[in-house]
């Protein structure tokens, strides 16, 4: 689910970020706000999303270029965690919701997760409160599963896309989710994680 | 900014769950302002629910060496597994991909080598519960 990525930026620090941390010794410390503010909770396409910063392997320079308000371009090398499920990946989340199409899932801090209709046990179809119930059939007894919302579920990663940023947008349609995760719950012991 | 190595090495969740703590993290959202941000307080709390953080260093350690001698999973599903620890059959076939077609080799010898290759799963299943106990509470839902 995570993995380190070495990354290297030209870090602009503006001067009222610098001042406290020269005189108090800590640039790192600085930097590393920076870094935060920079990156946090970022999409990086194809990298996947920035949860923290690791560790600050290395920065040089600090020099003031003209036309920069005063800043100081520090070039910096660190490590960031990242967060992109690997294709194949069986991770637990909540039913956030679901519609005609399919279930969505959270994980607290990452909600794109989506299960469209065709990955969804079979057979399976959506009761008139909107709750999508799995219809289990064994030696001619059948039963009832009802997938409900704020439900855990386990669920195996099918792809992660990045849609390019659209550069219009009309009123109504969903926001834009810079990536996008894909699962399937068809398959031995996945599912809620309570009919296992 | 310039993408030196896109994957510098893959980390359990337990790894990041650890970082985190060490980062100031808790529990308490309130408790992490300053310390942590609120994104990564996010990420704790769904690490904090999950097998995660009943595991060590050590016993992640332990996993790792002594499943190495199941040849048939890759590191990616002994990764999956770490994460996950499942606890019953059907969730240790869905972390192996495609088990059945992998383990079952010529058809001749499916019969001999299904019930050594579903022992050897047994022997997994029983390796991931002897290093990552479930917490007494679950065991205790159990016996009621």
């Amino acid at each position: 689910m995570f993995y380190l990525s070495q990354v290297e930026q030209n870090l602009k620090m503006p001067p009222h970020l610098l001042k406290p941390s020269l005189l108090d010794g800590e640039l790192e410390k600085g930097i590393r706000g920076e870094l935060e503010k920079r990156f946090l909770d970022k999409v990086i396409t194809n990298l996947g999303l920035c949860i923290s910063v690791y560790d600050i392997q290395s920065f040089e320079g600090g020099f003031i270029f003209p036309g920069d308000d005063g800043c100081a371009t520090y070039k910096v090398r660190c490590r960031l965690v990242m967060f992109q499920p690997f294709v194949g990946e069986v991770i637990v989340g909540k039913i956030e919701s679901c519609d005609e199409f399919g279930l969505q899932v959270s994980l607290g801090f990452f909600s794109d997760i989506r299960i469209p209709e065709r990955f969804m046990v079979q057979p399976c179809h959506r009761g008139e409160d909107g709750i999508w119930v799995w219809q289990f059939k064994v030696d001619n007894e059948e039963f009832q599963y009802s997938l409900d919302i704020d439900e855990e579920i386990r669920f195996r990663v099918a792809s992660v896309k990045y849609p390019p940023t659209p550069v219009e947008q009309s009123e109504n349609s969903k926001p834009f989710s810079p990536m996008e995760i894909t699962g399937y719950i068809n398959g031995d012991g996945l599912g809620l994680v309570s009919w296992w | 900014m310039k993408i030196e190595k896109a994957n510098a090495g893959n980390l359990t969740n337990f790894e990041v769950f650890d970082f985190l703590r060490s980062r100031g993290a808790t529990s308490d959202p309130m408790g992490c302002i300053g310390s942590v941000s609120p994104s990564e307080c996010k990420v704790f709390e769904y690490l904090s629910g999950s097998p995660a953080c009943m595991q060590t260093r050590e016993s992640v350690n332990e996993f790792f060496r002594k499943a190495d001698k199941f040849e048939f999973i890759t590191s990616f599903e002994k990764l999956n597994i770490v994460n996950s620890t499942p606890t019953v059959m059907p969730a240790l076939y869905a972390t192996i991909k495609d088990c059945d077609k992998r383990i079952a080799k010529e058809e001749e010898q499916i019969a001999k080598e299904n019930q050594l290759e579903e022992d050897q799963l047994q022997e997994l299943l029983e390796l991931v519960k002897e290093i990552f106990p479930q917490p007494a509470e679950e065991q205790e839902e159990l016996s009621q």
